[in-house]
């Protein structure tokens, strides 16, 4: 059935707001944004065509809240809704809302999310499929479970309790020996009912080194259901993503194939249609993946699969919720080069506190090899009811050392962010961190380079010779290596203390 | 007369000495960059206005440039936040040809206090001067080894000074033996030029001619340059006298510069001695330039001169240097007794006569504060009776008396017994022998007795004889260099750390100002810096990095919350400053507004920026002062960008202060509980 889109109603905020807008504006399609009462002079809030206040501050009261956002579509005319990532992506609720509203839901069925967000019955529809699995139990309330499990299967610390509705490392506790598993198991089923209205938990082994490796899939309603290829999201900090990359430095071809055609089997067989993503975890050691769960919708790290296949992946959601079929089969997808993601969170770069207030200066980079979106704008606020992601820093080259060059580039060079802290400092670090580099890293790495970089005590011991910084120290230092922009910031900020309190004591 | 310069950096000292020898007349110093400034303007010229006159200096045909050293130093670091490595590299730059001269307080360097020999080596090795003139307050030439030993390796000039004033004991005898000294420490008279330092101005011609002569009859081959302060008015005649009784080198300033208390005017010095028939080696179409040049920027630091104006012959009474005049008077002004200033000068006159030694750094503060103090106290009891009493009393024992201590009445005795007991401390090192030995000798034993009361026997027994080289045990400079990193939160560089060896609260002070504010002082003119733009549509222009740049003020607007916004257009780019307001004292609702912090192990704070979610831990409804809570309870859940952080009871506990509420924004670091030990 072919049901043409005209106007989009975004339910989101922010960076996945402004980047479906853009997609939408390439097609001529009107946005409609939301906004909650601190958002009211966001970014997406200009952009779009129309904007509606939903609610206050708490996410529950705006992005969180179904009723106003469907009411908002209907009263301005839109005809579809983009949920972005995040808030209300993956509730097939809210899907089913939409759809029952008469509107377009531009994302995967509503059974498909339910099903892949139960992370239990996802397991046992991955388990069908013939997708490796990682050893674990499902529907843990009590701690006695665990202890039980742990006990008659000789399973080995550290494990991984995760919210069965959940993503995005909201609910998801590591425990590394069993004395510390009632506190951890409260927390993580607090956030999970924060996050996703639902406690249920599950309980894995926790893979160790691991790495993060996902597929890209889109599906139609005709059928066709298509690899655009992995991703490796390796690192990651409080297992939120940190850098993603396309394709992923830790596969064999023969792997890469495998793990493709794996998660295309596997969507086929759940009926997927839309935009979604396959998550693995990958033994580098035994060159083994195993299922982790399905994200049933589109993710922060879209971009980097975008750079690699020359695909619009928004723009294909868009042509599958108005029944096209995809325009080129598996054959017909190539990937080329090598695209880098980082994330720009309002963060603390070495505690990973959230930094909100205004942003007082932005110099976005530019040039070859780099795309941004961006949240976000200079003298914006960050608020902090919200993720703390405001721009995504994607850079391209022909090989993986042309794209971290531009990386190195982008944030040394260009990048400028004041007013709010920011992961750019560990960013840069990591990049030119030799581990990196050779990509021999798992998903432990910043919490081990932050370990390193923190502890290491300063070294004094030939005063006058030649010093061995710590490494991160070195790089936050030339991170803060002032460009003539820098310093003629220092000089206005100076000039305007002395304009308005004239001479000084010190003076 | 036509001019190259006749010594150059590189140059051996015996070839620079060699070359002095053989002028026909004499070479001039400029202590337009630093001494003049030190003398009349409290060290306020910046760096930007004086590098103008270094492509004059380049091709004057000067001996060197004084652009280092003395006060210099640490005002720079405190007051014009530059450093003085810094300068050394802008001057370097832009006169490449001329021998750059400090001024160094032997075993005190920039800083006051004596440096064990580790931190002097260190330092010498990491500033590039040409010309190391040393002096010390004692005359006390064992203080200069270390200095003299450093300069001489890294094979650049030192130049001993003797610390010149005329009083009765300063005969032509004792200060030929402080010659001996100098000659005998750097191994003869072919590498060294002498320099008569004659810091206060007081010199008279008659005197200085025959002080050269007889230094000239036993060492003819000592070549002299003599620096001279303007102060009593004869600068110029007694410069004439020296010249004509063998001192090559002088030294003078620009024209228009000299106020009252530096060194001589180059262009008046070059003409009464040329007429007077000494040939001057001295480019006069460029030291004319130089003089204009300095006329165009000097307006700017009337803020800094001297509230006393004009000569003083009385100096030769009271010797205060020209270089403390300025700063002196500005301390009077700041404590309000500006009006005692004559009395203190007496009494300078008086006590000077006391305890024997030179009035320049750090001898000159030890003066300034033993006497300043001296006539505050008295004033502060008696009122002026008070000052005139002091006055008569040691008036009446110095001059009458002969300073026969017997000769006063028991009264008298009991006032001076009482006068220096609340000295400074570092009167008190000095009468201890820790800056070293007195020229004269020690001070006679009731000058122990006021000072030190009852353990004076103790002092006398105590006071050393030996100079701070032999004494001073090496600092510890790899930890003195942690401690600085751990300051800065990096690895400070090998500058930054001698800084902080010379002045470490200041040295810190600055390094922090200029982290924030960059290169500001080293490319904003002076009218700017000082007081910024004024109106809107002001503006400003300067170089960076070999840029043009321009700030354009827009608006400052009214104080809001404790700060100002103000905008300006920085290269035609819109934006807003935030300046905070200068706290002020006892400000209503001030205290109120303040967050609390936490400190101490009593005190619970929030790790993390936040919202106070959740009081107590889960399921628990709120905490209230007077629950018990047992080790490792939930206190309160933080939440940030939807993250949950709980914060833990540390220890066994009962809660005594709640200082937030539900669905508080916290900021890191803020008071949540206050606990005792349950």
């Amino acid at each position: 059935m072919h049901k043409e889109i005209k106007k989009v109603l975004i339910a989101n905020r922010s960076v996945p707001a402004t980047r479906i807008m853009h997609t939408c504006r390439d097609r001529e399609i009107a946005t409609v944004a939301v906004y909650s009462s601190p958002d009211r002079l966001a970014s997406h809030v200009a952009m779009a065509d129309a904007s509606v206040h939903i609610g206050g501050a708490s996410a529950s009261e705006s992005y969180l809240n179904k009723e106003r956002l469907i009411a908002a579509a209907l009263a301005n005319g839109a005809d579809a809704i983009h949920p972005g990532w995040g808030f209300l992506a993956e509730n097939s609720d809210f899907a089913r809302m939409v759809i029952a509203a008469g509107l377009v839901w531009i994302g995967p069925p509503p059974q498909a999310i339910e099903a892949m967000g139960d992370k239990i019955a996802a397991k046992d529809i991955a388990a069908t499929a013939d997708v490796p699995m990682i050893p674990g139990i499902t529907n843990v309330t009590r701690v006695e479970q665990i202890e039980q499990w742990v006990a008659e299967e000789g399973i080995a610390y550290p494990l991984m309790i995760k919210a069965a509705a959940g993503g995005g490392g909201k609910g998801m506790v590591k425990v590394s020996n069993g004395e510390n598993l009632e506190l951890a198991l409260a927390q993580a089923a607090s956030e999970a009912m924060k996050a996703f209205g639902d406690d249920k938990m599950l309980v894995e082994k926790c893979i160790d080194p691991a790495k993060h490796i996902e597929v890209q899939i889109v599906a139609d309603e005709h059928g066709n259901v298509l690899h655009l290829f992995e991703r490796e999201c390796t690192l990651q900090r409080r297992n939120q993503k940190v850098i993603e990359e396309a394709p992923s430095p830790s596969l064999s071809e023969e792997t890469r194939q495998q793990i493709c055609a794996t998660a295309v089997r596997l969507m086929r067989k759940i009926g997927y249609v839309s935009a979604g993503t396959v998550e693995f975890i990958y033994d580098p050691v035994v060159e083994k993946f195993y299922f982790l769960e399905v994200n049933t919708r589109l993710q922060v790290e879209h971009g980097v699969t975008e750079l690699i296949t020359g695909l619009d992946i928004v723009s294909l959601m868009l042509d599958i919720a108005e029944g096209k079929e995809i325009p080129f089969r598996q054959e017909g997808v190539h990937r080329s080069g090598w695209a880098l993601e980082a994330r720009i969170n309002a963060e603390d770069p070495l505690t990973f506190n959230p930094s909100f207030g205004t942003i007082s200066r932005l110099e976005v980079p530019h040039g070859p090899g780099v795309r941004i979106y961006q949240g976000a704008y200079e003298g914006a606020d960050i608020p902090p009811y919200y993720d703390s992601l405001f721009m995504l820093l994607m850079t391209y080259g022909q090989r993986r050392e042309d794209a971290i060059r531009i990386m190195d580039r982008a944030l040394r060079r260009n990048l400028r962010i004041e007013g709010v802290k920011t992961l750019a400092p560990l960013l840069l670090s990591l990049i030119g961190h030799d581990t990196f580099k050779q990509g021999d890293f798992s998903t432990r790495f910043i919490e081990r380079f932050i370990e390193q970089s923190v502890e290491q005590p300063v070294e004094m011991e030939e005063p006058w010779g030649e010093e061995t910084p710590r490494h991160m120290d070195e790089l936050t230092a030339t991170f803060t290596e002032t460009d003539g922009e820098d310093k003629l910031q220092q000089i206005a900020k100076y000039v305007a203390k002395i304009s308005a309190l004239g001479p000084q004591d010190w003076m | 007369m036509e001019c190259i310069n006749f010594a150059k950096p590189g140059m051996s000292p015996q070839e620079i000495v060699s070359r002095v020898r053989s002028l026909p007349g004499v070479a001039l110093t400029s202590t337009g960059m630093r001494d003049a400034g030190q003398s009349d303007y409290k060290n306020r010229h910046r760096i930007i206005d004086l590098a103008t006159l270094a492509p004059y200096y380049d091709r004057m045909g000067l001996f060197s440039v004084e652009c280092h050293g003395g006060a210099r130093w640490h005002v720079g670091i405190m007051n014009r936040q530059e450093s003085p490595f810094e300068e050394i590299a802008i001057l370097r730059e832009q006169m490449p040809n001329i021998l750059l001269q400090t001024l160094i307080r032997e075993t005190n360097l920039w800083g006051y206090r004596p440096y064990p020999k580790n931190v002097i080596e260190q330092a010498v090795a990491a500033v590039d001067i040409d010309v190391w003139r040393c002096f010390s307050f004692l005359n006390d030439v064992r203080n200069m080894r270390t200095v003299a030993e450093a300069v001489m390796k890294r094979g650049r000039l030192f130049q001993p000074a003797i610390s010149y004033t005329q009083a009765d004991w300063t005969t032509n005898e004792y200060y030929i033996g402080v010659v001996r000294d100098m000659v005998d420490l750097c191994g003869g008279t072919d590498e060294i030029i002498l320099c008569i330092k004659d810091m206060a101005g007081v010199g008279s011609p008659k005197r200085i001619g025959e002080l050269i002569d007889a230094i000239k009859q036993a060492y003819p081959d000592l070549v002299i340059q003599f620096h001279r302060h303007t102060t009593d008015g004869l600068a110029i005649p007694s410069l004439l006298a020296a010249a004509h009784a063998g001192a090559k080198l002088l030294d003078v300033e620009e024209d228009s510069l000299t106020r009252f208390y530096g060194q001589p005017p180059i262009l008046g010095v070059d003409a009464y001695l040329t007429e007077s028939g000494i040939p001057v080696h001295l480019n006069r179409e460029q030291a004319e330039l130089a003089v204009q040049k300095a006329r165009e920027w000097n307006g700017h630091y009337v803020w800094a001169e001297s509230p006393f104006k004009g000569f003083d012959h009385s100096v030769i009474e009271h010797r205060m240097p020209g270089g403390a005049f300025p700063s002196s008077f500005e301390q009077a002004e700041k404590g309000g007794f500006l009006s005692s200033m004559p009395a203190i000068l007496k009494v300078m006159s008086l006590y000077n006569r006391i305890v024997k030694y030179f009035d320049v750094t750090p001898g000159s503060q030890i003066t300034w504060v033993t006497c300043s103090g001296i006539v505050n106290r008295y004033f502060k009891e008696k009122g002026q009776a008070g000052v005139d009493e002091v006055i008569a009393l040691l008036t009446k024992f110095v001059a009458e008396k002969g300073q026969n201590f017997g000769t006063m009445t028991e009264g008298e005795q009991q006032e001076l017994l009482g006068l220096f007991s609340t000295a400074p401390g570092d009167f008190k090192n000095l009468l201890l022998g820790n800056y070293g030995r007195l020229p004269m000798g020690w001070p006679a034993d009731w000058v122990y007795q006021s000072a030190f009361g009852s353990e004076w026997t103790k002092a006398i027994r105590d006071r050393k004889d030996l100079s701070p080289l032999d004494v001073l045990t090496d600092d510890d400079l790899p930890k003195l260099r942690s401690e600085l990193a751990a300051h800065l939160g990096r690895s400070p560089s090998d500058e930054e750390f001698i800084l902080y060896l010379m002045h470490p609260k200041d040295a810190l002070t600055m390094i922090a100002f200029r982290d924030e504010y960059g290169e500001a002082p080293l490319v904003l003119p002076s009218d700017v810096w000082r007081a910024g733009l004024r109106r809107p549509g002001d503006s400003v222009e300067f170089e960076l990095g070999g840029r043009p740049h321009r700030i354009e003020l827009v608006s400052i607007g009214a104080e809001h919350d404790g700060t100002f916004p103000v905008v300006l257009r920085v290269d035609n780019k819109m934006r807003v400053y935030t300046v905070d307001a200068p706290q002020t004292e006892g400000k209503s609702g001030g205290a109120k507004n303040k967050t609390r912090m936490a400190t101490g192990a009593s005190q619970i704070g929030t790790p993390i920026n936040g919202i106070v979610w959740r009081l107590g831990g889960p399921g628990q409804n709120g905490l209230a002062v007077g629950d018990t809570v047992s080790k490792g309870t939930e206190l309160a859940n933080i939440e940030a960008m939807k993250m949950e952080n709980a914060i833990i009871a540390p220890f066994s506990a009962r809660i005594e202060e709640v200082c937030i509420s539900l669905n508080e924004t916290v900021k890191e670091g803020q008071l949540l509980f206050v606990l005792s030990e349950a």
